[in-house]
């Protein structure tokens, strides 16, 4: 892929600043699918609801992003990483909170819908203040598969943008994404205030935690060794401290997961 | 009446004629109040006289409550989960750390005398507050959090069997109800629990016959935080005692909010905290009646709480000194005096006098607003609510309205299930927004929070 999709795709769908980038991208040949859903992105006015609630019967999110992901292997360079570091600067730029609030709700309309038998409670995420709900498969290529849903906007706001950064990584990828790189994002609260930056770190501890328990072999123990190392706030400290991670993900799902401290608090002396 | 709105504290006349006259603190007593009370209406200074209502004269005694959050003027709705405190309370507290901090009970010194005599007045202050017969019958505790475990593990512990019944309603905080459930798994006794009736409030009626024989303890609340319904306590005891059994008042919303004289309630025990009546945190504080104290164990052990002690045995203080083991929270204590004290200077009656007004105003309000659906009951010549208002608004999730309200215009109200997870399962949501007033809140206030949620919810309307 030449650099300048590159820098299309890697961009979520909504931005208005870069919108000389997104008429590029309308050339770009793209499976059909995906044209029928690029509605006009040039005024910011117009109502940011994207097409995916108009449209029941589609099952595959219009994140820009994820059609690339599904395109043909080898042709992807961008990292879960990389998508992180761009939705920072995405965010950094809307100095105005409000503007960080409507982009986030944006982004919640555009997050897939989520199947009625997916939300169970086995799929619920813990410790938020609001109800999400996360999926999450292993595709026969090897990746990760998310689809989320939340009853707070703000939070499905979150959700989108994580499973834009991580829907289809590899497993190492999701593991390597750290909750201090969330608290980067700064959205849709003033300051750093934890409270909301909680269903952050709770949606990513959950997809990190069920990766584990999904992906159960040592493969990916091996490949581990490449990453750098990890938050020391990640919940599977055991496993990456050498221990096997067959117990530690069994360890994981005792009565007391909860905690009401803030997440990414650095509490060392 | 006069008296009593003289020794408001550092009360500034606000009507303008009489301003040149300015009362400070010092000079009340040598007020011209015949002056004043020319300037001002014939009603002279009443909780709603215009426009010196009682929560514009109080606001001045409260610094926090002047300042923008978010780039807006904060407009502070919470006071159900904490209250704002006055200066003449952070000022004892000040005092007691500058002036005579020392340990309390054992010193010979001054100063630990007098740190003494002040915690034990502390004590009386508290007692008189809500017509305790007497000191002793006061255990400081650290919340009323506290309060509960403590006759949870020391009455509760010794005197529930298997079979006994403990009866509660599904509209009580999660700290009237995780202890009991802790002490019926050590018991065996049961816990059954009063669901509500179609005005959204405890039926009362299912209460009464529910009470049996096998019926030890009735533990409630005086005045739900999520509801702000309350329920009739002084009845509920008679029903109780008829079995023989002991009752609970769980008065966190009603003592800071109106008298509560518990001889005439004639509960066998109270609880309430200290952060909800403008004191500081860390206080709080278990009413007992004395025979019943005298007969527990001890809750925690130590210093304080004994008499004498041996390697092999001890043995324990009188109550309330049995119940109040280690150094207290001396400073904190003698700040909830103070509070009292404040608060008495106004006068409990006028501040619920005041706030029935509030509470009407802020439930027709939000009311009025489309879409928003109010947890309790409907206000009316018999049902008096207490000033808070739990709500959801259809389509928006209330953590959402939460973040949007503190963030576009500094207002603060709390969303989640404020400590009653059950009575949000029973009613069937996940989760509440709840607006909260106490003395110090104004109409404008109300005003301020009607406008943001107005706009947060169009705003979020505009995304549907």
């Amino acid at each position: 892929m030449n650099s300048s999709s590159l820098n299309v795709l890697a961009s979520p769908p909504l931005i208005s600043t870069l919108t000389p980038t997104l008429k590029a991208f309308h050339r770009i040949n793209f499976s059909s699918k995906l044209s029928k859903r690029i509605r006009c992105m040039h005024d910011p006015s117009i109502n940011l609801n994207f097409g995916s609630r108009s449209n029941p019967k589609h099952d595959f999110p219009v994140s820009l992003a994820t059609a690339f992901v599904e395109a043909p292997l080898g042709t992807t360079t961008t990292t879960s990483a990389d998508k992180l570091h761009l939705l920072v600067s995405e965010f950094r730029s809307l100095t105005e909170p409000i503007d960080r609030v409507k982009r986030l709700l944006s982004y919640a309309t555009a997050l897939a819908p989520l199947d009625d038998s997916a939300r169970v409670p086995a799929n619920r995420v813990t410790g938020c203040t609001t109800q999400v709900w996360l999926e999450i498969k292993v595709d026969e290529l090897g990746r990760m598969r998310f689809k989320a849903d939340s009853d707070s906007e703000i939070s499905k706001g979150f959700c989108s943008c994580l499973i834009w950064i991580l829907d289809g990584a590899k497993p190492e990828e999701v593991m390597g994404v750290s909750g201090e790189d969330l608290s980067e994002m700064n959205v849709g609260v003033h300051g750093k205030v934890q409270s909301r930056v909680n269903t952050w770190h709770n949606v990513l501890m959950s997809m990190q935690k069920r990766t584990m328990a999904l992906v159960g072999d040592a493969d990916v123990e091996h490949r581990e060794g490449d990453r750098s190392e990890p938050h020391p706030h990640n919940l599977l400290f055991d496993y990456v401290n050498g221990r096997s991670y067959v117990e530690s993900s069994s360890k994981v799902d005792r009565d007391y997961s909860i905690s009401l401290l803030p997440l990414g608090y650095d509490f060392t002396i | 009446m006069e008296g009593v709105a003289m020794k408001l504290p550092s009360f500034k006349s606000l009507a303008p004629a009489a301003i040149s006259v300015a009362s400070t603190f010092s000079t009340r007593r040598s007020f011209s109040f015949a002056r004043r009370s020319s300037s001002l209406s014939a009603a002279t200074i009443t909780a709603d006289s215009e426009p010196a209502s009682l929560g514009h004269r109080a606001r001045k005694d409260f610094r926090i409550l002047h300042q923008e959050v978010n780039g807006s003027k904060l407009v502070y709705l919470d006071s159900a989960a904490t209250s704002q405190k006055p200066a003449a309370v952070l000022e004892a507290l000040q005092n007691y750390y500058e002036f005579y901090n020392s340990n309390v009970h054992r010193g010979i010194h001054y100063l630990s005398a007098k740190a003494t005599d002040e915690f034990e007045l502390a004590r009386k202050k508290v007692a008189r507050f809500i017509n305790a017969s007497d000191s002793r019958e006061i255990v400081f505790t650290r919340n009323a959090t506290e309060a509960i475990n403590l006759v949870a593990y020391s009455w509760g512990l010794s005197n529930l069997k298997p079979g006994d019944e403990v009866i509660l309603t599904v509209a009580e905080h999660h700290s009237c109800i995780v202890p009991w459930q802790i002490v019926s798994q050590k018991t065996g006794a049961v816990l059954k629990f009063v669901t509500l009736n179609e005005d959204e409030v405890p039926d009362i009626d299912m209460l009464r016959e529910m009470i049996s024989e096998k019926t030890k303890l009735v533990a409630v609340h005086h005045v739900s935080n999520v509801l702000a319904s309350s329920l009739p306590i002084e009845e509920i005891v008679v029903w109780a005692h008829d079995v023989g059994a002991k009752v609970l008042v769980d008065a966190c919303q009603s003592v800071p909010h109106m008298v509560v004289d518990v001889q005439k309630l004639n509960a066998d025990f109270l609880v309430a905290s200290s952060h909800k009546m403008c004191g500081p945190t860390g206080i709080g504080f278990l009413y007992g009646k004395s025979d019943l104290l005298l007969a527990m164990p001890p809750f925690l052990g130590g210093g304080e709480m004994i008499s004498d002690v041996f390697l092999d045995h001890s043995t324990y203080a009188e109550p309330p000194s049995r119940f109040e083991a280690g150094t207290p929270a001396i400073g904190e204590a003698i700040a909830l005096g103070a509070a009292c004290d404040y608060l008495s200077d106004i006068g409990m009656p006028k501040i619920h006098e005041y706030e029935v007004e509030l509470a009407k105003y802020l439930y027709e309000k939000l009311a009025s607003v489309p879409d928003v659906r109010i947890y309790g009951p409907r206000p009316s010549e018999s049902v008096q609510r207490a000033a808070l208002c739990s709500f959801n608004v259809e389509g928006l999730h209330p953590t959402d309205l939460a973040t949007f309200l503190d963030q576009q215009h500094g207002v603060a109200i709390r969303s989640g299930h404020h400590c009653a997870q059950p009575l949000h399962r029973y009613l069937g949501v996940n989760a509440s927004a709840r607006a909260s007033l106490y003395f110090y809140n104004t109409k404008e206030d109300v005003d301020s929070f009607i406008v943001a949620l107005a706009d947060t919810v169009s705003f979020f309307n505009s995304f549907k």
